[in-house]
């Protein structure tokens, strides 16, 4: 088992550089101008200087520098030809706070020049990751739960409630549900907040809205999961034994029938988790997922490969981290 | 096991991330800045936070018609005979954030920085109005093209710090921008330039804190060139010298600020604390100002946005015996809703913008496929011009205040100015025309195709302007809807027939409007080409008498019309949100320029706790 997860770990970075290269390939070729915003388009001096500044004269250019700056090799670079060093003094010179410097260092936002695009993902993605934690938790609850109430009683009316909502949880998109439950529950009733972000009160509706695509596809499987288990010898056998119908189901039968859940909760935890656009707008929620969309409309390179780079990470962890629970769950899995 | 790992998570995120205590006042501000670096600065939603923060020289004086100057970091100022040389007192109660004084040095330290060819300012042109500063940043750009040059990639560390104590030099000789003293700044103007002062007061003319910027600063070896950086402008490290100083700014969430001990006017604060407020889907911008979470939305976006504008309008309707005798009286239209009975319709208040809203023509001879362009022929321009109805497109499309309009400088945006007559709608006037022109009854004429980006219903405005050009013209007309950032390189390679465009404004003259149709400007998306037009403007420059130069402005103004180049559609409208029983400081003024450091919230108890209006013309006048 070790062996799998230092490999693993081992081909990461191999992974993140095809990853890079394609991503900044099929952005450099995307018409438009980075530095462009709005109907004022900078005048040639001012384009010529951003261009310098950054290196967008040159794919080569970029390309190296960036991956320069983001595998850590400037740092340490930096740190000892005496760079560094000659920054910090001089910052402490003039009386103020030197730049921080960060080892893998993705650069700056073209679209917000303030801003390192390490900051703007250290602030957003803890965000992400607790509304798709929160709402992987709910679907999981939901969507096993239902999963079994059809598994067991197939054909009734149960089942097709479930089924049902399944199917509007799947079909319906979440800026409507979305907007639906913010009316519901915040205008109208006037119980949940608003455009607010760090209480367990202003977690509920965005975690929910995103948990209804992934609880009515959990439900689907589990249900199929368990039809198909419910049917095999053993679980003949167990019943056979006079084992207890609920200890059937729920001890003999669910743990088999999860497999296929637990296969699809790896990529379903990281899309959760690296944040829903729509979920995120609707709800004000300041996550990850408006990144994705912002950075590649305005073509923010910097801001598009860093976002790329955390969310690949974000999956090869998670897709180890159901492997891992994969043997756990079925030890006669290599 | 996992289940229980993502539980705690969760809740240790919410642990730590706790929200801060409601500020005084929670202002939308149309999305989070894009940069407070002040020499980078150039849009409105950049520049009212950062003059809450900083303070120019002077101030505008937003609740005066006539956009007057105030004193700010200058108590006064004089200029000579000639109108080009400016000299500013900088006052002695002037302060930093961190209580060092503001220096007349700090303003030729920032200004430096803007006309850098390293570092330059978006408004560099206008910089460059200083007499020897357009000199200094052409030599700069000259000598960094031959250090690279020279250098071949190699980095010279020695040469790039010899080059830049040149430039040191070079500014002090070339640039006529002098710190006589710590408080006494004298420059000297190529030309008379009637609106300075107004550039003084504009936000990229502000100074920044020398010692923090230089450290973010550095020589890059290779280019010769300064690298600078930007996240200097970041709490705790940020030092300004504004009402406000900022605490906290969480990206895209939360800015933070909070009213400055060492600002010299601080009585005049409306509050103690300010926070401006992220929300980016529009419709539950008005959920959050519905719910109390907001006091003041800045641009009204929802969808349904023409609907509470049509409200608004039904309930002013219903007064309409007291505000027609507040508006005969000069009483401004926020003041006028304060007056009324509290009514939630009126928390609207649509407001004319700075800004037009206009269509392109491609003015050159050929199109871009190499086809005779017939927009080439003026007659042609003014045909279309005068076909499309403006009226329509503002009350029956857009429905939201707009003004329908056949200028191009928003009429009474500026003192002194009168817009010429306009384009007038006339299709009779239009079919002759474009029969002079060779096209009777549109015949023979190529497809037009107007060109515009998705989103903030230009397709519908598309179709009405389709609508007048087919029935009242003859021609046939296609639609082309793309990304905006493909929309914007198409118009700067003039790969268009028609398309539509917008401007706002930078500063209170006719010029900010003109410019961007003199031949050659990197604005001038039309191409167009006239050198009676470009002499029209040399000659405003170079005179001295501002009723006379604005004049000839309006010559100008009467030509680009009469040439139309583009088609003025109508005068945008801003649209804000607030109660205006409860908060005060949002200026009516078209200009639109919000210092934020007035807004008030009247009984909190903090700041000086007035209404605000905007002064009566005649008082303005005196």
């Amino acid at each position: 088992m070790m062996r799998v997860i230092v490999r693993r770990l081992l081909q990461l970075p191999l992974i993140l550089l095809v990853i890079y290269t394609l991503t900044l390939t099929l952005a450099w070729a995307v018409p438009g101008n980075p530095l462009e915003r709005g109907e004022r388009r900078p005048a040639p001096e001012v384009e010529a200087a951003m261009k310098a500044r950054y290196k967008l004269d040159s794919f080569w250019g970029f390309y190296w520098s960036y991956m320069e700056n983001a595998s850590g090799v400037k740092w340490v670079r930096d740190g000892l030809s005496g760079k560094a060093a000659a920054e910090a003094s001089k910052a402490e010179g003039l009386g103020v706070a030197p730049p921080v410097r960060r080892v893998f260092d993705l650069g700056p936002s073209l679209q917000y020049e303030d801003w390192r695009v390490n900051e703007v993902l250290a602030g957003s993605l803890p965000v992400s990751v607790t509304i798709g934690g929160a709402a992987m938790l709910i679907a999981i609850v939901i969507g096993v739960g239902a999963g079994v109430v059809g598994a067991v009683r197939p054909n009734s009316v149960a089942d097709f409630g479930t089924l049902l909502v399944a199917l509007v949880g799947v079909s319906l998109p979440s800026f409507v549900t979305g907007t639906v439950l913010l009316l519901i529950f915040s205008v109208w009733l006037g119980w949940l907040p608003v455009a607010e972000w760090g209480t367990l009160r202003a977690l509920i509706l965005p975690s929910f809205t995103l948990s209804l695509p992934f609880a009515a596809y959990i439900a689907r499987l589990t249900r199929m999961g368990m039809i198909e288990v419910l049917r095999s010898d053993y679980i003949r056998t167990a019943r056979a034994k006079g084992v207890s119908e609920r200890s059937v189901v729920l001890k003999h039968a669910l743990k088999n029938a999860f497999l296929p859940v637990l296969s699809y909760l790896g990529p379903a935890t990281a899309m959760a988790m690296t944040g829903s656009f729509v979920v995120e707008r609707v709800f004000s929620v300041p996550g990850i997922g408006q990144h994705f969309v912002n950075a590649v409309l305005n073509k923010d390179l910097f801001m598009i490969i860093g976002v790329v780079l955390v969310f690949s990470t974000m999956l090869v962890m998670f897709n180890l981290a159901v492997d891992v629970l994969y043997r756990w769950v079925d030890p006669r899995i290599e | 096991m996992p289940l229980a790992v993502l539980l705690a998570i969760v809740l240790g995120v919410l642990a730590v991330d706790k929200p801060r205590k409601r500020a005084d006042v929670v202002v939308l501000n149309g999305g989070d800045a894009s940069t407070l670096d002040v020499t980078r600065v150039s849009w409105q939603q950049d520049n009212r936070i950062v003059s809450s923060l900083w303070e120019g020289l002077v101030r505008n004086d937003v609740f005066d018609p006539a956009f007057g100057k105030i004193p700010g970091m200058a108590e006064r100022w004089e200029v000579a005979a000639d109108g080009k040389t400016w000299t500013f007192h900088i006052r002695a109660d002037s302060a930093w954030s961190n209580g060092a004084p503001v220096t007349a040095g700090d303003f030729v330290f920032s200004w430096q920085r803007g006309l850098l060819p390293d570092t330059p300012s978006d408004y560099q042109g206008q910089l460059q109005l200083i007499k020897g500063a357009r000199a200094f940043t052409d030599w700069r750009t000259a000598k960094l093209e031959a250090f690279a040059k020279d250098g071949g990639g190699k980095a010279r560390p020695q040469e790039a710090a010899a080059l830049w104590e040149e430039t040191q030099r070079r500014f002090a000789e070339l640039v006529q921008m002098k710190a006589v003293d710590d408080r006494t700044l004298v420059m000297e103007l190529e030309r008379p330039v009637p609106y300075w002062l107004d550039l003084c007061a504009f936000e990229p003319f502000y100074p920044i804190y020398r010692p923090l910027v230089d450290a973010y600063q550095s020589l890059n070896p290779v280019t010769g060139r300064v690298d600078a950086r930007s996240d200097w402008t970041r709490p705790p490290l940020l030092i300004t010298n504004g009402p406000f100083k900022l605490v906290d700014w969480k990206f895209k969430r939360e800015m933070r600020m909070e009213k400055s001990e060492h600002y010299w006017n601080r009585d005049k604060v409306g509050t103690d604390s300010l926070a401006i407020a992220v929300v980016d889907d529009r419709n539950a911008a008005v959920v959050a100002y519905q719910t109390g979470a907001v006091d003041f939305n800045t641009d009204l976006l929802a969808d349904y946005r023409a609907e509470m504008v049509q409200q608004y309008r039904a309930c002013l309707a219903e007064h309409a015996d007291a505000v027609a005798a507040m508006v005969k009286d000069g009483v401004d239209p926020i003041t006028i809703t304060r007056r009324l009975p509290p009514d939630k319709r009126l928390h609207v208040h649509p407001l004319p913008a700075f800004g037009t809203y206009f269509y392109n023509f491609n003015c050159l001879p050929k199109l871009p496929d190499g086809r005779d362009n017939p927009f080439f022929d003026p007659r042609v321009r003014r045909a279309f011009s005068m076909a499309v109805d403006r009226s329509n497109i503002a009350d029956n499309v857009r429905r939201c205040g707009e003004v329908p309009s056949g200028v191009l400088v928003p009429r009474g945006s500026i003192d002194g100015y009168t817009s010429p007559a306009g384009v007038p709608h006339d299709p009779e006037g239009a079919r002759k025309l474009l029969a002079e022109a060779g096209y009777p009854g549109g015949k023979g004429f190529i497809t037009v195709e107007i060109l515009f980006n998705r989103d903030m219903g230009h397709d519908i405005i598309a179709e009405a302007v389709k609508k007048d050009w087919e029935g009242q013209l003859g021609v046939s007309v296609v639609l082309k809807q793309k990304e905006i950032k493909i929309v914007r390189e198409d118009l700067k390679k003039h790969d268009f027939i028609v398309s539509r465009g917008s401007w706002f404004g930078d500063y209170g003259d006719p010029l900010t409007f003109l410019e961007i149709s003199r031949s050659g400007d990197g604005n001038n998306d039309r191409a167009y080409n006239s050198p009676a037009f470009d002499a029209l403007l040399d000659a405003a420059g170079a005179e001295a008498d501002p009723a006379r130069r604005l004049d000839i402005l309006r010559r100008a103004e009467e030509l680009l019309l009469e040439d139309s180049p583009l088609v003025p559609v109508y005068q945008y409208v801003e649209i804000y949100m607030f109660d205006p029983q409860k908060l005060t400081g949002v200026s009516p003024h078209p200009r639109h320029k919000q210092q934020l450091f007035m807004l008030d919230v009247i009984g909190d108890g903090k700041g000086p706790e007035v209404f605000r209006e905007m002064k009566r013309t005649q008082e303005a006048r005196p």
